[in-house]
C-alpha cells in the first residue's frame, strides 16, 4: 500500500512541477528524489511496517512476493531513471509529464502484483498500459513512433478486451471477482473459456509467441528510452501478473493449461531466439530478446513452484538490469545498427566492457545474475516433470548466446568508429554500479531472494 | 411466452444485427450509427434486467459521449475512397475463420453451462442504491484507484494532443533571418 | 435461459423501482418512432419528385460548393472531447453516491472527496496547461 500511495501522490506531484519549477534539472532530481522516498516506503512495508491502514476488503493483499517484486521494479526503475532520464528530455516538451506517466506505471505496477480481485488484475494492467500508448507516441513527430503507439494501442485494447471478456465468463462460472477459487470435479466449461482468454490477453502483454506480433514494431518505433523502461520494468511486472493470476486462479485447474502454456513457453523461446539471429538493428535484435526472454519467464508459470517464485523475481531483476544498461548506451550512439558498434572498445574501453558484463548476462554464462536465473527456470521446469522442455530452452539459449556474442564480436574484433556521444563520469559510475550488483546476484541470489522469507 | 420474452427477442435480434452491420457497412460513419443502434438495444437489456442505472449511463457515456469521439476520428482521418487499404481475401477468411471458432467455443460453452450458475438472489441489484451501497462500500478501493486511470488519460491527452510551442524552431528562424540581414548589410 | 431475465414486467408495475415501471416510457418510445416513422414514409410518397441538378447541389448558402466536405479537423476538437468524457465519466458517479448520501455516511463522503480531489488535481493541471485555450 505504501508505494502505492507514494507512486501515485509522485504522480500527481510531477504533473504540477512544471509549472513550480521552471528549470528542467530540478524536475529531474524532484522525480530522482520521490522515487526514492517510494522505494524507502517500499522497504518499509517489507519490513511490516505500513504507513496506511486501508481495508482493501480482499481485493489487495500485500503479500512478500508482490511487496519484493514491487521494490525490484521501483529500484530497476531508479536506474532507469539514473540513466537515461536526460535523454528524456529530447522526446519532446512535456518533461515533466513524462516522469508522472512513468510514475502512473509504477502505481499500476503495484496494483497488478498484488491483486487478488480480478477487477483490480483489469485496473492495474489498464492504469500500466494507457501511459505506455501515450509514451510510446510521445515523439509526435515521428511517423514510425506515432504508428507504433496506434498499433499498440489498438491491439492492446483488443487484448484488454478479451481480458474483460474471459473475466465476465469467470464471473459467470464462479459468481466472485476473488481469486483463488475451489472448483469441483467437474470444472465448469466457462471456466475454461474464461482461462484461455485472460491465457491469451495475458500472453499478448507479456509479448509471448504467438501473440508477439506487436512486439518488434512496437518496441522499435517508440522513442529508444521508453524501449528500455517497457520491455524491462513494465514486461517483468506482466509476468508477475499472470504468475499471480495462474497461481491463484487457476491453480486448482492446472492440469487444464500446463500442456498449453508449455506450448507457448516453447514457441516463444523458439520464434524469439530464431528471428533475433537475424536482425541487423540492435534495437530491433533486443525487442526479439525480450521475447525469447520472456520465453524463459513462461517456464516459471509453467512450473508454479517456489523456485520458479524465486527464480521469476531473480530473473525480473537480471534481465532488467542488463537490458536497461543495454539500451541506456544504445541510446547515446549514433548507429543502431550492428555495424554501428563497430570498434566501440577501443573508443570506449570502459563502457564495452561494462557492456560485456550485461551482455553475458542476457545470454546466462556463469557468474552473472542470468545465469543463476535461467539455472532456477530450468530447475523448476525439471522439478515440474518436463524435461524435455528444459532441455529445448537450453538449447535455444544456446542459440541467443550467437546474436549477444555477434555485438560482442564487432566492439571488440571489428574496425570502425563506433560514434557515442554524452557519456559523463556519472554515467559511467552508474553502469559500472549496475554491473557488479549483475555480479554480486550472479554469486548471491540469496541477497534478494531472501527478502521472500524474512 | 410473457411480454419480457418478446421484449427480449426483439432486443437481442436487433443488437445482433446491429452489431454485424457495424462490421459489415463500408462507410465508416454508418458502422459508427450502427454502433449507436447496438448500445440503445444494450440498454435495452439492461433495463430488463432491472439495471435502469446502467441503461442510462449506457446512453449518456457510450452513445453520447463515446460516439462523439468516435466521429471525430473517423472526421480526423482522412478517409476518401481512394485511400481505403485494400485487404487481401485470404486475411478476410483467416478473419472470418478465427472468429467462427471463438464463435464455436463461446457457444459450446454456453450450451453446458448449468442453469443456476449465477442466478443472482433477487432482481434488485442493478437499481442504483444496491449499486451505490455496492460501490461505495464493497468496491470503494478499486474506485479510488480508477482515478489514477483518469488521471493518467488527462495528462495523456495533454502529451498528445496539446500542439507543441514551437520556441526552438521560432528561435532558429529568427537566427536566420539576423545572418541573412547582416549579410545584406 | 430466460433466468437472466430478473423481472416479470406485467407483475410489478406498480413497484417505482422496477423495470415495469418503464412500460409507459416504453409505450412512448414506441409511439414517437412510429409516428416519425410513419410521416417520412408518407411525405416521401405524397410528396412531388422533381430531381434537377441544381437542386440535388450541397446546399451552401447560395455560395458553390467546392473542394471535400472530408477535411481532417483541428486535434484541439478532439482534446475537448476527451476530457468532457473523462469529467462526464466523473460526473456519473455522483448518482449512486446521491442517492445513498445519508446511508453512506462519512466513510462514503471521504471516498467520494479524495476521488473529487484527484480529479481536481487533473482539471487544474489542464487549466494551467492550458489545454482548453483555443487560440495558441
Amino acid at each position: 500500500m505504501n508505494a502505492l500511495i507514494f507512486s501515485a501522490v509522485s504522480g500527481v506531484i510531477m504533473m504540477f512541477s512544471s509549472f513550480l519549477l521552471n528549470n528542467k534539472n530540478s524536475v529531474r532530481v524532484l522525480a530522482h528524489v520521490l522515487l526514492l522516498a517510494t522505494i524507502i516506503a517500499n522497504i518499509f512495508e517489507l519490513r511490516g511496517i505500513s504507513f496506511f491502514h486501508i481495508d482493501t476488503r480482499g481485493m489487495l493483499e500485500f503479500d512478500r512476493f508482490a511487496l519484493l517484486f514491487t521494490l525490484v521494479a521501483n529500484v530497476c526503475t531508479f536506474a532507469f531513471f539514473l540513466l537515461s532520464s536526460r535523454d528524456l528530455e529530447k522526446i519532446g516538451n512535456h518533461y515533466s509529464d513524462y516522469f508522472s506517466l512513468l510514475f502512473f506505471i509504477l502505481a499500476g505496477i503495484v496494483v497488478s502484483s498484488s491483486f487478488k480481485s480480478l477487477l483490480m488484475l483489469f485496473l492495474g494492467i489498464e492504469i500500466l498500459s494507457i501511459p505506455l500508448y501515450i509514451l510510446t507516441g510521445s515523439d509526435k513527430r515521428n511517423l514510425k513512433s506515432n504508428e507504433a503507439s496506434l498499433k499498440y494501442f489498438l491491439m492492446g485494447s483488443f487484448s484488454t478486451g478479451l481480458m474483460l471478456m474471459g473475466i465476465a465468463l469467470i464471473y459467470g462460472a464462479t459468481g466472485t471477482f476473488q481469486t483463488g477459487i475451489t472448483v469441483a470435479e467437474k470444472v465448469p466449461v466457462l471456466l475454461i473459456t474464461g482461462m484461455m482468454l485472460l491465457l491469451f490477453s495475458m500472453s499478448f502483454k507479456v509479448s509471448a509467441a504467438p501473440f508477439h506480433f506487436w512486439t518488434p514494431d512496437v518496441y522499435d518505433g517508440a522513442p529508444t528510452v521508453v524501449t528500455s523502461f517497457m520491455a524491462t520494468v513494465v514486461k517483468a511486472a506482466g509476468f508477475i501478473a499472470f504468475m499471480r493470476l495462474f497461481a491463484e486462479e487457476f491453480g486448482s485447474i492446472r492440469p487444464e493449461w500446463k500442456l498449453l502454456v508449455g506450448i507457448v513457453a516453447a514457441v516463444t523461446l523458439f520464434i524469439g531466439n530464431i528471428t533475433a539471429v537475424f536482425q541487423q538493428s540492435v534495437k530491433r535484435m533486443l525487442a526479439y530478446s525480450s521475447i525469447s526472454q520472456a520465453g524463459f519467464m513462461m517456464l516459471a508459470i509453467y512450473s508454479l513452484s517456489n523456485d520458479a517464485k524465486e527464480g521469476l523475481i531473480l530473473y525480473a531483476a537480471a534481465y532488467s538490469l542488463a537490458t536497461i544498461g543495454i539500451f541506456a548506451v544504445l541510446v547515446r550512439m549514433k548507429d543502431y545498427t550492428f555495424e554501428g558498434f563497430n570498434g566501440f572498445a577501443k573508443q570506449q574501453p570502459f563502457l564495452a566492457g561494462i557492456l560485456v558484463v550485461f551482455l553475458l548476462s542476457l545470454a546466462g554464462i556463469p557468474l552473472t545474475a542470468g545465469f543463476l536465473s535461467k539455472f532456477y527456470m530450468l530447475k523448476a521446469t525439471i522439478d515440474g516433470g518436463s524435461l524435455a522442455l528444459a532441455i529445448f530452452a537450453v538449447l535455444m539459449a544456446a542459440v541467443s548466446v550467437y546474436y549477444y556474442f555477434r555485438l560482442i564480436q564487432s566492439m571488440y574484433f571489428k574496425t570502425g568508429n563506433a560514434t557515442i556521444s554524452g557519456t559523463t563520469t556519472g554515467f559511467k559510475y552508474t553502469l559500472a554500479a549496475l554491473a557488479g550488483i549483475t555480479i554480486l546476484l550472479g554469486i548471491f541470489p540469496n541477497l534478494l531472494t531472501n527478502w521472500l522469507y524474512f | 411466452m410473457g411480454i419480457t420474452q418478446i421484449l427480449f427477442w426483439i432486443l437481442a435480434i436487433t443488437a445482433i444485427f446491429s452489431a454485424l452491420m457495424v462490421v459489415i457497412s463500408k462507410n465508416p460513419v454508418y458502422s459508427v450509427l450502427w454502433l449507436i443502434v447496438t448500445f440503445f438495444t444494450i440498454s435495452g437489456h439492461y433495463i430488463l434486467l432491472n439495471a435502469q442505472f446502467l441503461a442510462v449511463v449506457n446512453i449518456i457515456v457510450y452513445a453520447g459521449a463515446i460516439m462523439v469521439l468516435f466521429l471525430f476520428v473517423i472526421m480526423l482521418m482522412n478517409l476518401n475512397k481512394e485511400t481505403e487499404p485494400q485487404k487481401s481475401k485470404w486475411l478476410k477468411l483467416a478473419g472470418a475463420v478465427a472468429g467462427g471458432c471463438l464463435l464455436l467455443v463461446l457457444v459450446a460453452g454456453l450450451r453446458h453451462t448449468e442453469k443456476q450458475m449465477t442466478e443472482m438472489v433477487t432482481g434488485d441489484i442493478g437499481l442504483i442504491q444496491n449499486l451505490g451501497k455496492v460501490l461505495f462500500k464493497d468496491y470503494v478501493v478499486p474506485f479510488e484507484i480508477s482515478s489514477i486511470l483518469f488521471l493518467s488519460a488527462m495528462v495523456g491527452a495533454v502529451v498528445l494532443g496539446k500542439k507543441e510551442p514551437r520556441i526552438p524552431v521560432e528561435t532558429e528562424m529568427r537566427k536566420v533571418e539576423e545572418t541573412q540581414q547582416a549579410i545584406n548589410i | 435461459m430466460f433466468h437472466l431475465l430478473q423481472t416479470n414486467v406485467t407483475q410489478t408495475v406498480s413497484d417505482a423501482s422496477s423495470a415495469g415501471s418503464y412500460f409507459p416510457v416504453g409505450i412512448q418510445l414506441l409511439f414517437v418512432v412510429g409516428m416519425i416513422g410513419f410521416l417520412m414514409v408518407v411525405t416521401h410518397l405524397l410528396g412531388p419528385k422533381r430531381h434537377t441538378s441544381d437542386k440535388l447541389q450541397t446546399f451552401s448558402s447560395g455560395i458553390e460548393s467546392h473542394g471535400d466536405a472530408r477535411q481532417p479537423m483541428a486535434i484541439k476538437y478532439f482534446l475537448v472531447a476527451i476530457l468532457f468524457v473523462l469529467f462526464d465519466v466523473e460526473v456519473i458517479f455522483f448518482y449512486p453516491y446521491a442517492v445513498n448520501f445519508r446511508g453512506l455516511g462519512w466513510s462514503g463522503f471521504w471516498a467520494v472527496l479524495m476521488f473529487v480531489a484527484f480529479f481536481l488535481c487533473g482539471f487544474i493541471y489542464i487549466i494551467k496547461k492550458g489545454a482548453l485555450d483555443w487560440e495558441d
